[in-house]
């Protein structure tokens, strides 16, 4: 997710500020409403502040469990209720979960509003647990597994450089799960995380589009406020401790073409050295004029793709690039050329141009999340749980007009070093090898 | 309690959309520009709607529609490659350009800012793409990196070997690039097509968003510069390929740990008065979470993270299909079961609870899935307009939607989800399923997926 890279942007420039009233319920969960009657439909988004973050060995995805099982039935609707009452009142939903959060994505016709309270109130405060349906959902996520880690390249590979990238915190670990916990995971297990990550004042609700501000607290007053405040999870204490060196992991798989995967560890999204390091990715992976696409793709010809992922994080994280090697071409040169890259923004920073056609392209980027009243919610939900204050959607304008090429080539030579990296590499075996 | 329910929604959702107020200008050298208004965003959108598309690539040249979109920025007018992607990053905007089944559409998102620059590039590169050799040389090289790389994809990879399947050499639905196809490819080829289809008689432009109307009168004016040429002629529809009976292609994936597949049967084309009956009928039977085959299939039986089936509906016919994927163990139970509930609705039919149920899902997702935003806008005037459709398409739809009985659903089920000649299409670990699923066609083809290429040979 990177709708982050989008926050930076000159607001005042355009006027484009987003209108939000903020209020928080005697639970302690709180509601960001923003008003928006271009169509006749609303988004609800509800943040959960868990995810594979708040896992350990034994129960590892199982905030993403979750994420199934708040569809399986609850006290008032049943199982399969949700989907059902939903979908026949014109309404349609998702889910996500990623190293921090568990985010309920549901858009519908504002006339089925008053159910959507009623149903996400319902899951949230009594949420049945049944044994059958635990059975069934273990089936599914483990074919989710399947289809996005174990017959993906791209996603063994990952998988492989997150464990090694992290050595003592839980960013290592899998969303999705090691196989053998999504085996075994018990209904215990799943009974403690519930109570523990579903606590109302552990949630951030944002509903968008056309409710009025009145209309949504009415609601959250009549169905939100009575679920109980509860003990949210514990605080995360274990800290990822310095790398003191690379560190390489080799994945043999069948395979057309190599991959390669460089993870440097970088601060969180709060940390004041952020805007730069948005700065950094867009200048080294935006576009086809960004640098490493010219140096890989372009005029190197050693790669057919390349990209980078700065994820929104509430502890310290990485920046991660991602190269699809031509076949036949060298893993060894790939990385050449982008650790040449990383030097030359180090000793020689980045020009001008570089750094107004970033600010450019990350407020385009912020602007296309404006376009739909889910891309706002999500956008606001999200800067309230990765900086502390929706606000932030209206105001980091300010603090990327304040980034200068010197920040940038700073950050460079602070994080973009050999000791802070891991690499991975997937050698395509030959026919009949590695399963 | 839930019917009471229902006849609540039924009420409130009654209301009917439109599409928003737009202009629509046939320039002197005959391209067409429609233009509507949304500002509350301050972005724009810049279509092009060129008619030809996968129907006008030649049989030996799948994919040509599709290279010269992809050719179009890589260098135009005065400007070098890597100039045009200097200038367009510069302003934050983004350039598409990809072809469909029947048309090639060329878009470009901007800041209204940096509306002039946007414009002039989009222009130039409709208009000039300077076809530099080497670039080309860099396209295909990269093209045929992704086309073999794609067999690291199940699910993609078998997607593809059903087009070609399914559809045959003979149809133009059945022409798709890949690695073979691309070593034939010249770039004269590219500059002709270019020549012949990017004429003004036969574009369509739309622009929508944060449109001034000094931008209007610029927009107008770079297009009226554009020669008029001739329109494209749209081919007589081919006759279906012959099926006496149902097929099975295995493509063998021998490290695959799950089995993907799609089950395949004639479908409709855009136009077919079919149209909004058979997007309900969808919509129950695979077309959203609580559909039958995903209820089957996923959530009772926990067989597969998802199941559905989609009608794919363009200018000519195309194919009905029902797709999912299982455990390499599971591959027989999923498709007994994928078959069960096609035999189901059959003999079944839908009830008037579900069809409710199905219309005002679709009138409740389709204001923000078709209307909210200007590139959506955008997209939809440009599609009536290829079509020759009206506003009415959109603006009577919910009438249209809500007229549907049970008994013309029942209707066109009956006519349009057969049981026989069905064409399967899997791709995953044959010598762990081969033998299992000879069951379901006699004529059956085993392809190893390193073979080149994604097209098997005919049989």
């Amino acid at each position: 997710m990177r709708f982050l890279a989008g926050i930076l942007i000159a607001a005042p420039l355009l006027g484009q500020h987003l209108k939000v009233s903020e209020h928080v319920l005697a639970n302690g969960m709180k509601l960001l409403v923003h008003e928006d009657h271009d169509i006749p439909n609303a988004a609800l988004y509800l943040f959960f502040k868990i995810g594979s973050r708040n896992e350990r060995p034994g129960i590892t995805g199982l905030s993403h469990f979750f994420e199934h099982m708040m569809f399986n039935g609850a006290r008032k609707y049943g199982p399969k209720q949700f989907d059902i009452r939903m979908e026949e009142n014109g309404g349609a939903n998702n889910a996500y979960t990623s190293r921090d959060i568990t985010a309920y994505t549901d858009w519908f016709p504002k006339s089925a509003i008053d159910l959507m309270f009623d149903m996400e109130s319902d899951r949230i405060g009594h949420l049945a647990i049944d044994p059958k349906m635990v059975e069934s959902e273990r089936g599914v996520v483990y074919s989710e597994r399947r289809l996005r880690v174990d017959n993906s390249n791209e996603g063994t590979l990952r998988e492989q450089l997150d464990a090694a990238a992290f050595t003592a915190h839980p960013y290592g670990i899998p969303i999705i799960g090691w196989p053998a916990d999504i085996e075994t995971w018990t209904l215990d297990d799943l009974k403690a995380h519930f109570r523990m990550g579903y606590a109302p004042n552990n949630c951030i609700a944002v509903v968008s589009g056309a409710v009025t501000e009145a209309e949504a607290l009415k609601l959250a007053r009549k169905y939100f406020e009575p679920i109980p405040k509860q003990q949210p999870p514990p605080p995360v204490r274990t800290k990822e401790p310095k790398q003191l060196g690379e560190r390489r992991v080799i994945v043999r798989k069948q395979a057309q073409n190599p991959l390669v995967m460089v993870s440097y560890h970088v601060p969180e999204s709060r940390h004041a050295d952020n805007a730069a390091l948005q700065v950094f990715d867009a200048i080294m992976t935006a576009g086809r004029s960004s640098r490493l696409y010219r140096a890989l793709v372009d005029q190197g010809q050693v790669a057919f793709e390349v990209s980078a992922e700065l994820d929104d994080a509430i502890d310290p994280s990485q920046w991660v690039c991602n190269i699809s090697v031509k076949p036949g071409s060298s893993t060894e040169t790939a990385e050449k050329a982008l650790y040449a890259e990383v030097k030359r923004i180090s000793d020689t920073g980045v020009t001008p141009a570089e750094l107004s056609k970033a600010r450019n392209q990350l407020l385009a980027s912020l602007y296309r999340q404006f376009k739909t009243i889910a891309g706002k919610a999500n956008l606001l939900g999200r800067a309230e749980i990765y900086y502390g204050d929706w606000r932030m959607v209206n105001q980091f304008a300010a603090s990327l007009e304040k980034v200068t090429a010197a920040d940038v080539q700073r950050v460079a030579n602070l994080y973009f070093t050999e000791t802070n990296r891991t690499v991975a590499v997937l050698v395509p075996e030959e026919k009949g090898g590695a399963k | 309690m839930r019917s009471a329910a229902l006849l609540l929604s039924a009420a409130t959702l009654a209301a009917q959309v439109k599409l928003p107020p737009y202009q629509r200008k046939e320039l002197s050298n005959g391209a067409v520009l429609l233009t509507v208004s949304k500002p509350e965003v301050p972005l724009a959108t810049l279509i092009a709607v060129i008619r030809g598309g996968t129907e006008a690539d030649p049989a030996q040249h799948p994919g040509l529609s599709s290279i010269t979109a992809a050719m179009l920025n890589r260098g135009a007018g005065s400007r070098s490659a890597s100039q045009f992607a200097e200038d367009l990053d510069q302003t934050g905007a983004s350039f598409r350009a990809g072809s469909d089944e029947q048309s090639t559409i060329v878009r470009i998102e901007f800041m209204s800012r940096h509306a002039d620059q946007a414009l002039d590039l989009f222009a130039s590169a409709l208009t000039a793409p300077r076809f530099d050799p080497a670039e080309f040389k860099k396209l295909v090289s990269e093209r045929l990196d992704r086309a073999t790389s794609l067999k690291d994809e199940a699910g993609p990879a078998n997607s593809a070997y059903f087009r070609t399947f399914y559809f045959g050499p003979n149809h133009p639905y059945g022409r798709v690039e890949d690695e073979l196809s691309l070593k034939t490819l010249r770039l004269d080829d590219v500059k002709g097509f270019h020549t012949k289809y990017y004429a003004a008689r036969n574009m369509i432009f739309v622009a929508a968003g944060d449109v001034s109307a000094s931008l209007g009168v610029a927009i107008e004016k770079r297009i009226s510069a554009i020669p008029a040429g001739a329109r494209h002629e749209w081919i007589p529809e081919p006759p279906a390929p012959v099926r006496k009976g149902p097929r099975l292609l295995l493509i063998d994936k021998p490290d695959a740990t799950q089995t993907y597949f799609v089950i395949g049967q004639p479908g409709l084309h855009r136009t077919h008065p079919d149209r909004t009956v058979m997007w309900v009928v969808n919509t129950l039977f695979g077309g959203r979470f609580t559909s039958m085959l995903n209820d089957e299939l996923r959530v009772n039986s926990g067989l597969t993270y998802g199941a559905g089936s989609d009608v794919q509906m363009d200018r000519l016919p195309g194919a009905t299909i029902i797709r999912t994927f299982t455990k390499t163990e599971t591959t027989v139970q999923a498709i007994d079961l994928a078959l069960s509930i096609l035999k189901k609705i059959r003999s079944n039919g839908l009830t008037a609870q579900q069809l409710h149920s199905a219309k005002s899902y679709i009138k409740g997702q389709y204001p923000a899935d078709q209307l909210e935003t200007a590139d959506q806008v955008a997209a939809i005037l440009g599609d009536i307009e290829l079509h020759g459709l009206n506003r009415g398409e959109v603006d009577d739809l919910f009438s249209r939607i809500d007229a549907v009985t049970v008994d013309q659903a029942n209707a066109a089920i009956r006519k349009h989800l057969r049981e026989e000649n069905l064409q399967f299409c899997l791709t995953g670990a044959a010598s762990k399923i081969k033998e299992q699923v000879a069951k379901y066609a006699p004529s059956l083809r085993v392809i190893p997926i390193s073979t080149p290429g994604v097209r098997p040979p005919e049989f």
